[in-house]
């Protein structure tokens, strides 16, 4: 049950790993120019024990390559350094090293900028340009570093390019499917894909099984590199609102759509989102985006790939703080609607989708512990954690935008440590907590509020279930804190 | 513990067999052997009748010229026949009543002189663990009359399998049962202490048996005395066990080690109104409640459910309370709690659907999970928590478009399957009921919005009047809806 599954643990990947590889005919040294382009990037990651979560996980590393860009910064997959402690580069041509800090980093787009600590590292490397162009039937090539240093390239097809879905289960952008009969190789985790001496992609999977690539497409690279230069970094833009498809022609009919109209079903509007501030609502139809026309299934007319998502223009195309102009057909009349575009950040979320590179927060009262609900707690069940977790919890982050539009914090009681003030409570695990002495709770910080003032020497503590009440003696709670942080290892009682 | 899915009742599936008539025994003077051609619903196709069985089973006369089997001996019964062991005819015989809360049926046999020299057994009471037990019945490995024995291993509540959900009072006994065992008396001293009913498959445990013990068999007995079947009562309540000191002190009870506190109160039962949660239970029917639930009753420390486990539909039950550190005394008047029943195993009545442009809607149940085995999240949900999170306020039932049988009129609408109907045309769903008056209007559309954010379906009248004649032939559809009957009253 405690098994921990890293929140980006890529499927599939490289699953069985010989040592150096043998070249296959596809492979063929790299042109020198690219040579000094690259770096392996060793990083020591940690993740933080969501059922102890004032622990830390073992330790454990990822090899893999950056690339140099202009600026001197190396650009990697944000899962290469999630939750890092130590970040090392290391030259592929001469093997010296050098330590890195994370500059920014985006876990939705997988992607981070390193900065080497010594500036003198990366001298008499050649940065790579990025190249927006690249599509269905394109050759480009994956790059790998051999033990002993030397480049190698192995050729891949481009076969898709689609929204797809990136490491967080969420997060979906641009994406080129690509096949490519590829090696493992030691730093294999994050590989360049470039395309004439540019850079067209990169690597976020592979399945050895299938011989196929899922990449980062580079117009996400793009302008992730454009935002990083933002300060402070906004991340990429949602519109806020789900979507379905107008098919059906007695729906259409219904409201009142011409075959010309295109368009989706707006089916759902985050509550505080752009396309909420612009007055989008459900049951909308979404015909245009800036003058572009949505097609019945939400794609449109890429001037490039052809066929793409909506999901593009509001996502990658556009940048946080950009406008764009929406037509809606609602009971039959159009507008036009004005949307500003920006990030909902992960804060924002009732349930965190991701807790990455920084700890949990909790707080323990007399050995029950309490934290905030996040997906990555629900995770600790492991690979079946949908069906493994309590149930209730996991239907709460599912639904979590219709049952908590306001955006509220769960507040679980995860455990018990047991003591003597806990007798009888042993049983008591993942309920969702309402009060702490008579007050109601939006996040844990009110949760330290409320328990500073007991109601008649008591903690009153209000469940959703079963049992629904129960109390601490709240002058022995404070005098048995030191024994229960000392009975149970626990540097602190409370991390918010 | 032994997973509870484990457990299987001993109810015998055959082609066909006759009886042979063993010699020497006393009790084939009450034995009979019970026949059962069942058809099984089948919800995933629910007009059709559903597929046929032929089961053996026990059963033995009782007073009042009657059979006394288990319900799921003769449950979803289209005929029912009954042999006794001096006598090579067959009779048949109908369900008279039928208790599938507590898995016992009372049989008439049309036929009176079927009951000539037959003699009715008496109930004893509950034997004491260890002593010897005889286990009669027809059970797999041959066609006569079988016995075997056993003695008492342990007394203990025990969900009742056959309903999935109940739990009352049962016996294990380590004599070997087998399928087909079933409705047969174990006994004692010439008396019947209990009807052998349910046990763990072999590769789960060996020499598991349980038999229905005679507080149960009485009860039901009694219950069906007045012509009815009421089923159990239920406090309708949950209450949480008062250990902890500093709960204890909150809540303003002495250091007596006595009360329960409730939890929540059930809407749908008796409770509701008259206690509350936060309430401390201190008596029932004039017996303290220990702080960990338990009675002391007839000498014996007992669940305090066990108190209303011996009452009838009805009945009143006492209890002193401290609401806001305050004694009280309150009574309340015993009554069943339908909403739990959604999740019991249901028989004897056909599947509940509406049928409406090839889509199929049918309310949740546990036969509906067990026949769709859903992944959808908010369907479990929904079924799970039912009860506890009391779902049954706004979906009395739950209404599920379960099923689409592909056509024009449907063909855009496959992603809305196991989606909860929340309203046609603006109006709320809560029944089945609704569902198909709501469709019984004459509307251009029908638009039906679900549970959550997905869209809505939208069905033109003239499309679906269109298709109806063709769906119903292509897909061989016997009716087009089935409405009667549900749980809520």
């Amino acid at each position: 049950m405690r098994k921990f599954l890293t929140l980006l643990l890529a499927i599939g990947f490289f699953q069985t790993g010989h040592g150096a590889a043998e070249p296959t005919p596809e492979e063929a040294p790299a042109p020198p120019e690219q040579k000094g382009s690259v770096v392996r990037v060793n990083s020591t990651n940690q993740a933080y024990d969501f059922f102890r979560p004032w622990n830390k996980e073992a330790p454990f590393s990822r090899r893999g390559m950056g690339v140099l860009i202009d600026g001197g910064n190396i650009l990697v997959t944000a899962e290469l350094v999630a939750n890092n402690d130590y970040i090392e580069l290391e030259r592929a041509d001469s093997g010296e090293k050098a330590t890195a800090t994370v500059q920014v980093i985006d876990y939705e787009a997988n992607l981070a900028i390193l900065h080497s600590t010594d500036p003198k590292f990366l001298e008499g490397m050649q940065p790579l340009q990025i190249t927006t162009d690249v599509k269905a039937g394109d050759e480009v090539e994956v790059l790998q570093l051999e033990s002993n240093g030397t480049p190698v390239s192995t050729k891949a097809l481009v076969t898709t390019v689609e929204v797809g879905r990136y490491a967080l289960e969420d997060s979906g952008y641009l994406m080129f499917r690509m096949s490519c009969p590829l090696q493992f190789r030691e730093n294999s985790f994050t590989l360049p894909i470039v395309k004439g001496k540019k850079l067209a992609a990169f690597l976020m999977r592979y399945d050895s099984r299938s011989q196929t690539i899922d990449a980062i497409a580079g117009p996400v690279i793009q302008h992730f590199l454009v935002e990083s230069q933002h300060q402070p970094y906004r991340g990429f833009p949602r519109a806020g609102m789900g979507f379905s498809p107008t098919r059906d022609p007695q729906l259409r009919r219904y409201l009142k759509l011409q075959d010309t109209d295109g368009g989706v079903y707006i089916n759902q509007v985050d509550q505080g989102g752009p396309a909420a501030k612009a007055g989008i609502q459900e049951g909308d139809v979404l015909v245009a985006i800036a003058h572009t026309q949505v097609d019945p299934d939400g794609n449109y007319l890429h001037p490039v790939y052809g066929k793409l998502s909506i999901t593009h223009l509001t996502t990658t195309e556009a940048y946080s703080g950009q406008s764009l102009m929406m037509t809606v057909i609602r009971n039959g009349d159009r507008r036009q609607l004005r949307i500003e575009l920006f990030r909902k950040p992960v804060e924002g979320y009732a349930i965190e989708p991701y807790t990455i590179g920084k700890p949990p927060r909790y707080y323990i009262l007399g050995g029950l512990v309490f934290q905030e609900l996040t997906r990555q707690y629900l995770r600790e069940w492991g690979a079946n954690w949908l069906k493994d977790a309590p149930q209730r919890l996991v239907y709460y982050d599912r639904f979590q935008s219709d049952l908590f539009p306001d955006g509220r914090k769960i507040i679980i009681l995860t455990q018990i440590l047991p003591t003597e003030d806990t007798v009888g409570y042993e049983q008591l695990n993942n309920l969702v907590v309402t009060k702490l002495n008579g007050r109601k709770l939006q996040n844990l910080e009110e949760f330290a509020e409320a328990a500073k003032n007991p109601m008649g020497g008591f903690h009153k503590i209000e469940f959703e279930e079963d049992p629904r009440e129960i109390y601490l003696d709240a002058q022995q709670v404070q005098e048995d804190a030191a024994q229960l942080q000392k009975t149970y290892s626990i540097p602190e009682l409370r991390h918010l | 513990m032994i997973p509870r899915v484990a457990l299987v009742t001993f109810f015998f599936l055959v082609a066909n067999a006759i009886a042979q008539i063993p010699k020497g025994v006393e009790i084939r003077k009450s034995l009979v052997r019970i026949t059962t051609t069942s058809q099984e619903p089948d919800y995933k196709v629910p007009w059709n009748p559903g597929s046929m069985s032929v089961g053996v089973g026990a059963g033995f006369v009782i007073d009042g010229d009657r059979i006394l089997t288990n319900a799921h001996v003769v449950s979803n019964a289209s005929f029912i026949v009954v042999e006794k062991e001096d006598d090579p005819q067959h009779y048949p015989a109908t369900v008279q009543f039928i208790g599938h809360d507590c898995d016992l049926a009372v049989l008439r046999v049309l036929d009176k002189s079927f009951f000539q020299n037959t003699r009715p057994l008496t109930t004893g009471g509950i034997p004491a663990i260890e002593s010897p037990v005889s286990v009669y019945g027809y059970p797999i490995g041959g066609e006569r009359l079988s016995v075997t024995r056993g003695i008492i291993s342990r007394i203990d509540f025990q969900v009742y399998s056959h309903s999935g959900i109940d739990s009352h009072l049962a016996v294990q006994i380590d004599a070997a049962i087998n399928p087909g065992n079933s409705g047969g008396p174990v006994m004692q001293d010439g008396k019947v202490v209990g009807v052998a009913f349910q046990g763990y498959s072999g590769d789960v445990a060996q020499n598991v048996g349980y038999m229905i013990p005679t507080p149960v068999i009485r009860r039901f007995l009694k219950d069906i005395s007045n012509g009815r079947y009421d089923g159990y009562v239920d406090l309708s309540l949950t209450y949480f066990k008062l250990v902890n000191p500093a709960e204890r002190r909150a809540l303003g009870l002495p250091d007596n080690e006595q009360g329960v506190m409730v939890s929540s109160v059930s809407t749908a039962g008796c409770s509701y109104g008259v206690l509350q949660q936060g309430d401390v239970l201190l008596t029932i029917d004039n017996l303290p409640i220990a702080s960990d639930g338990f009675v002391q009753l007839d000498g014996e420390r007992v669940e305090m459910p066990e108190i209303v486990e011996r009452k009838f539909k009805g009945d009143k039950v006492k209890l002193d309370i401290l609401r806001d550190k305050k004694k009280q005394t309150v009574e309340l008047q015993l009554t069943g709690n339908w909403p739990y029943l959604m999740q019991a195993n249901h028989y004897d009545s056909p599947p509940r659907f509406v049928l409406f442009g090839g889509l199929v809607f049918q309310p949740l149940s546990k036969n509906f999970m067990d026949a769709y085995q859903v992944e959808d999240m908010r369907l479990r949900y929904h079924y799970n928590f039912f009860v506890t999170d009391e779902i049954y306020r706004t979906h009395p039932e739950v209404i599920v478009l379960s099923n689409i049988l592909p056509d024009p009129v449907n063909a855009y609408l496959a992603d809305l399957r196991f989606q909860i109907v929340d309203d046609i045309n603006n109006k709320k769903i809560g029944t089945l009921e609704d569902m198909a008056n709501a469709f019984a209007q004459k509307c251009d559309y029908y638009v039906i919005h679900f549970v959550g954010s997905a869209r809505p379906a939208v069905l033109e009248r003239s499309a679906v009047e269109r298709a109806r004649d063709r769906i119903i032939g292509n897909y061989n559809v016997q009716k087009e809806q089935f409405v009667e009957g549900g749980l809520l009253k």
